[in-house]
Formats: structure tokens, C-alpha cells, sequence
């Protein structure tokens, strides 16, 4: 009987300590909420961490590396590549055709996505909320296929609809033999990829404006507001987070995109070499890795720049 | 300030379904007026098409001498609490109480004292500052009712007002409410489900069922002459009786007792009829001596009202139930009298109208 009562003691005692290690285990002290512990979650993440540094860490290291060198595609310096210093950087630097190539990216990325997508997102997403659902389905889904079109497909339609010679856009509009994309360049790319990416900002604005409360639309209805009012007092207080979040991503997006290469490859003369385009022609075309590298090395600063503000305003919001 | 008055209004939904079907009805100038119906007869239906909130299929709406049918809700002057209230969460009571005169582009010095003075008639003072999300169901529901009344309305719209508070603040909102509106004279039309509510509260009420009109009349109409069944059923905090009768010798006979006609049905009765006849439990009276022109059965089952007792009584195959006082409580299984006053019992034909005035 009293061998009993120990051993259940014991058991008990067991338990006990158990449950207090669990317990341990779970404080937020460490921030362990799943009770891992440190060892087996970080054999978790190891694998994710590899990868990073291999494809993501690595090249940029690299390219660190090369911006400091005059390595180039081919000739003498390929094989014996010299250390420059910083010299790649401050050529950039005052270097008018970067400086030209960075305004024509701020221009892009403004006309583009803050300005075109952005602003026809919303459009479009308030429009639909309006309409029949028949009338939104069929909207929503040629939208969404300019976004889920391959781009060499979408470019492809897009030479055809601009063409010079019998293009679809000088058919209609009797616009004679307008050769828009040498003629106006960075307005066709910007509208090009206004037209691409207008689909995210629909759909991200199409689901905000679901959660904006329908109620409070209507009482301000019946306060006598109009459309304009309404957004300005109801809607934009609802989706301003989402208006950050969709301006971060789509600028970041724009800023990075190659795709208008495609369609102009940077030209005519320098007129539509956005970044992405600058640094190809400048690394590949013309073989200036080095230079290139300390160009490429200078729009991922200006990425995590933006990348930086975006999370700083997000916890501000949060706190 | 203004009347209402809809005319064969119809709101079809698209798919078919009428949440209101034909209506036509008058609410005085100053009244204070209830929609009362099971869920889904269409009052909310009703008041958002007066709002203009939903469009009129059919038929016309006047708010005083204006047709406002085909006017945005924005020009009807009118002012409507939402059952979630509907307060912007962003602004401060203040903001949102003058929010209406916001629209009206008045200054924002002058808007803020009219807010200030519609907050402290509402018991809001030194809440002015603080966003909804900080105020308690109550309190939110008072600037709800601030920001309808900065608007100078021509008429209240109230959709279910009282119930998302809980079972003490609404009976505390009640007695507010109606003091609120009284003091104001402002036309009033609340939805409820609850026929307690709009007794204690409306003026006039209108009983709907599947987007028609049953009745209208003053709670007093409503709650002893009942227009049909439905009503006689909906309208009370215990159920009517309501028991299978057959006319006989000019007197009805139910449950194998015969008691004398109803007042109201006298004249207009055939031999053999067969009808419903109905009392309340409120108006029937328990004796335990024997009485003439009574029911003759047995307590059953007694439920306590806190004043008053619920007794049901077994009458042959059917239940009555009678309300009696609290010292009145005879033991279960006694036999017991019931009398009815024929001036407070009714008939119903066979379609569940009432029979006579
Ligand atoms: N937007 C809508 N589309 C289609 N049918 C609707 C719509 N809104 C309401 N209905 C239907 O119209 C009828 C009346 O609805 P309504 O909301 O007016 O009822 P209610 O009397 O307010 O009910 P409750 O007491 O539950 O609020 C119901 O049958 C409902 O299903
Ligand atoms: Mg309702």
C-alpha cells in the first residue's frame, strides 16, 4: 500500500517537473512558442539559410567585389581583372547617361505604378463595387490577364498593337504611320507596364474596399455626402494601410522590372534605359562587368532603402 | 418635421424576393412609430427603401409634401441609426457628431460647438474627444443618436437601436429614447423585433409579415384587438389563447364548454360556425369557487412572472393559460374556475381574421 503511495508520489513529482520544464519551455522569455528548442529550430531554418546565402548572399558579394574591379566581358581584363577601387562608383556617379538612366527610372516608376497602377487599380477595384457581379467578373478578368500573360507574349501583342506600319493602334485612330515606340518611348513603356500591373492593385484595392464597413458608407451617404466625400471620410481611412503596402510593392516591382526591354531595349538613344536596362546594356551589351556590378550594387542600396521606410512605417502603425 | 406616407410601395430584391410587398401606410407628422415583425418580413427593408438607401421598385414615398422616391438619400432629410451604429472609427465623437454639418460645409468652430451642445443633451461631456473604439456600447449608441439629431432631420430612422445593448441599459435606452423623443417632436420610425419594445415605446405600430401590412395601430389596438392570428400570436409577452371553438345556441363552444359570445362578434356569427377563439392569459380570471360561464380544469403548470403566475390548465383536450397575482398561486392539480370576460375575448374565422370591430 505504501509502496503505492510512493510510487504515485514519485509519479506525480514527475509530472510536476514535467509540466514546469514545459512550462519553462513555453515562456516568451526566449521567444519559443512552439517548444523547439534553439537546436532543432535552427536544423529547421539551416536549409532556408543555405539557400539564401548561396543564391542571394553570395552574388551579392560578388558583385561587391566585381564593382571594384575593371573586369570586363572579354579582351585583357577578363583574364586579368585589376582592382580599381572605388572608381567604378564615382564614374556612375557623374556619369550623365547614369543619372539621365535614374531620372527615366524615377519617371517610370512614378507615371507607372504610383500614378497608373495605383491610381487605375482603384479605380477600377471602386468601380466594380458598383456594378453587376456578371459585368465584374468579366472585367476582373481581362485585367488579370494582362498580369498572368507571359511577357514575351504581352510584349509581342504589345509591338503588334504599336506598330508602325498597319500597328492596331494607328489602324483605329487613323494615327497614319506613328511609330509610337520611337517616337514616344517612355510614355508607351510607362503605359505598357501600367497595363501589366494594374491587376495587383485592382485586386489588392477590390478586397480592402470589401472590409470597408458598409454601414458607415451609407450613413455618410445620408449625411449628404458625395463620392468624393465618401472616399475622403470613409474609404481612404479604411484602406490606408493597404495604399502602403500596394505603393512599396509596386514601386519596388516597377523599379526592378526588365520586361520594357523588350520593347524599346533602352532606345531610341538612351531615351527609355531605365536601371535594369542600363545595367544589361552596360554589362553584357558593351561588356562592362565591373562597371555594371557597381551599378547594380547601387540600385540594391536604393532597394533596401525603400524596403527600410516601408518597414519603418508598417511598426510605426503597428505601435 | 414631416409625415411619411408610402403608397403601394414595392422593393423587390434582385432573384425575385419582395421585401416589401404593396405597402401602404401613413406615419403621422411627430409620431413615434414602430415596424414590428418576425425576422425577414422586411422592416429593415422598409426603412432603408424610406432612407433611399434601397430603390423603390414601386409605388411612391412622400416625406411631408415632397415626393422624395427618386431622390438620393442625401436630399430626403432624413437621419438613420444603424443597428452597428455605423460611427466612424477614425474620427472623435465630436467629429462625428457634427460630421452632418461637415457635409453641409459649415465652420469647423461652429460645427464643433453644435456638437458640444447635442453632446452634452446626450450625457456625453468629456467624451467629446475620444474615438469609438474607447466609448462603451451605450455611449456609442448616444452619439450614433447625436450625429442623427445635428443633422436637423425631417424624420428618424431607426434600425433596431436598442439591440445590441444588453438586457438592463435597454430598458434604460427605452425610457431615454422616448424622452429624447418626445422632447424633440421629431417623426420617428423604429424596426424592432421585440413587441415589448414597441409597445412600451411607439406611438402607432405597424405589424408586418412577409412584407405585407397586418396592422397598424396604437400599442393599446394592437395588444386587445388583434387583426388576425398572426397578430394575436406575435404581439404579447404570453401567448394568446387561441383555442378550436364551434358557434352554438349563440354562444360559443369551446373545448366542451360553452361561454357567451364574444361582444364584438355578437350579429355576426352563423349557427355551426367554426372558429378560433381567443383570450388573453392577462384578461382571463381564476376563481376556486365554482362560477358560471367558466372554464372547469386542473393547474398543470405554473411559471412564475416575478408579480404575477403563469398557470396553464387543462380544459378537456386543450390548455388555457391564465395570469393570476402572486398570492393568487393555487397548488398544482387543484381544480380551478376560469372566467372570460366577453368584452376581452375575440373570434377568428376560418381565414384567422378577426370577427367584427
Ligand atoms: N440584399 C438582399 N438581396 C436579396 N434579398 C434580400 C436582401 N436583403 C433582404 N432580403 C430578403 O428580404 C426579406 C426581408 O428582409 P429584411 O432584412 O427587410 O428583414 P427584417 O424584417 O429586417 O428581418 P430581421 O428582423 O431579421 O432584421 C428577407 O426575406 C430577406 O431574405
Ligand atoms: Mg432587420
Amino acid at each position: 500500500m505504501s509502496e503505492i503511495d510512493a510510487d504515485a508520489a514519485a509519479s506525480q513529482k514527475l509530472r510536476k517537473s514535467e509540466r514546469v520544464k514545459r512550462k519553462g519551455n513555453r515562456t516568451s522569455e526566449d521567444g519559443d512558442s512552439a517548444g523547439l528548442g534553439k537546436g532543432r529550430a535552427a536544423a529547421f531554418v539551416a536549409p532556408a539559410m543555405l539557400l539564401i546565402a548561396i543564391f542571394l548572399v553570395f552574388p551579392a558579394l560578388w558583385t561587391l567585389y566585381l564593382g571594384l574591379t575593371n573586369y570586363r566581358l572579354t579582351g585583357f581584363a577578363a583574364t586579368h581583372p585589376r582592382f580599381v577601387g572605388i572608381d567604378n562608383y564615382v564614374n556612375a556617379l557623374t556619369d550623365s547617361r547614369f543619372l539621365n538612366s535614374l531620372g527615366l527610372t524615377l519617371l517610370f516608376v512614378l507615371g507607372s505604378a504610383v500614378i497608373g497602377q495605383s491610381v487605375l487599380g482603384f479605380a477600377i477595384a471602386w468601380m466594380m463595387t458598383r456594378v453587376r457581379k456578371g459585368v465584374k467578373s468579366v472585367v476582373e478578368f481581362f485585367v488579370l490577364l494582362a498580369w498572368i500573360v507571359p511577357s514575351s507574349v504581352s510584349t509581342f501583342l504589345w509591338l503588334a498593337l504599336l506598330d508602325r506600319n498597319n500597328g492596331t493602334l494607328n489602324t483605329l485612330f487613323g494615327t497614319g504611320t506613328t511609330a509610337w515606340l520611337l517616337q514616344f518611348p517612355m510614355q508607351s513603356i510607362i503605359v505598357f507596364n501600367t497595363w501589366v500591373g494594374t491587376a495587383f492593385s485592382m485586386l489588392l484595392f477590390s478586397s480592402a474596399l470589401g472590409a470597408v464597413p458598409p454601414t458607415q458608407l451609407e450613413s455618410s451617404k445620408i449625411a449628404g455626402a458625395g463620392a468624393w466625400a465618401q472616399l475622403r471620410d470613409v474609404i481612404f481611412p479604411h484602406i490606408r494601410s493597404h495604399v502602403l503596402t500596394n505603393t512599396i510593392l509596386i514601386t519596388l516591382w516597377t523599379f526592378n522590372t526588365f520586361t520594357p526591354y523588350l520593347l524599346t531595349a533602352g532606345g531610341p538613344d538612351h531615351r527609355s534605359e531605365i536601371l535594369p536596362v542600363y545595367i544589361y546594356r552596360l554589362a553584357l551589351s558593351e561588356g562592362s562587368l565591373g562597371q555594371g556590378s557597381a551599378v547594380s550594387l547601387i540600385m540594391i542600396l536604393i532597394n533596401l532603402v525603400i524596403a527600410l521606410v516601408y518597414l519603418r512605417i508598417l511598426r510605426e502603425k503597428k505601435s | 418635421m414631416a409625415s411619411i406616407v408610402t403608397t403601394s410601395l414595392v422593393k423587390e430584391y434582385p432573384g425575385g424576393v419582395r421585401g416589401v410587398n404593396g405597402l401602404s401606410l401613413t406615419v403621422n407628422d411627430g409620431e413615434f412609430f414602430a415596424l414590428l415583425g418576425p425576422s425577414g418580413c422586411g422592416k429593415t427593408t422598409l426603412l432603408r427603401t424610406i432612407a433611399g438607401l434601397e430603390k423603390t421598385t414601386s409605388g411612391r414615398i412622400n416625406i411631408g409634401d415632397r415626393d422624395v422616391t427618386d431622390l438620393e438619400p442625401g436630399k430626403r432629410k432624413i437621419a438613420m441609426v444603424f443597428q452597428d451604429y455605423a460611427l466612424f472609427p477614425h474620427m472623435s465623437v465630436a467629429d462625428n457628431i457634427s460630421y452632418p454639418l461637415k457635409i453641409q460645409k459649415m465652420r469647423k468652430t461652429d460645427r464643433l460647438e453644435e456638437a458640444e451642445k447635442v453632446g452634452d443633451g446626450l450625457s456625453l461631456q468629456g467624451l467629446m474627444e475620444r474615438r469609438p473604439g474607447q466609448l462603451s456600447g451605450g455611449q456609442q449608441q448616444r452619439v450614433a443618436l447625436g450625429r442623427a439629431i445635428a443633422s436637423r432631420p425631417e424624420v428618424f430612422l431607426f434600425d433596431e437601436p436598442l439591440s445590441n445593448l444588453d438586457a438592463r441599459l435597454r430598458l434604460e435606452a427605452r425610457t431615454f429614447l422616448k424622452k429624447l423623443q418626445i422632447d424633440l417632436g421629431i417623426t420617428t420610425v423604429f424596426v424592432t423585433h421585440d413587441q415589448a419594445e414597441a409597445l412600451a415605446l411607439a406611438d402607432r405600430i405597424a405589424i408586418m409579415k412577409a412584407g405585407t401590412l397586418q396592422q397598424l395601430g396604437s400599442p393599446r389596438e394592437v395588444f386587445q384587438r388583434p387583426a388576425n392570428i398572426f397578430v394575436a400570436s406575435f404581439v404579447g409577452s404570453t401567448p394568446m389563447n387561441l383555442l378550436p371553438a364551434t358557434v352554438q345556441d349563440g354562444r360559443v363552444l369551446v373545448s366542451g364548454t360553452s361561454l357567451p359570445l364574444p361582444a364584438s362578434a355578437e350579429g355576426l356569427v352563423a349557427e355551426g360556425q367554426s372558429v378560433t377563439w381567443g383570450a388573453r392569459p392577462e384578461y382571463l380570471h381564476m376563481s376556486t369557487t365554482e362560477t358560471a360561464d367558466a372554464f372547469l380544469g386542473g393547474v398543470t403548470i405554473s411559471e412564475n412572472l416575478g408579480a404575477s403566475v403563469l398557470l396553464s390548465i387543462s380544459v378537456g383536450e386543450s390548455n388555457v393559460r391564465v395570469v393570476v397575482g402572486e398570492d393568487q398561486e393555487p397548488s398544482m392539480g387543484t381544480s380551478v374556475w376560469v372566467k372570460v370576460e366577453p368584452r376581452r375575448s375575440l373570434l377568428f374565422d376560418s381565414d384567422g381574421d378577426r370577427i367584427g370591430k
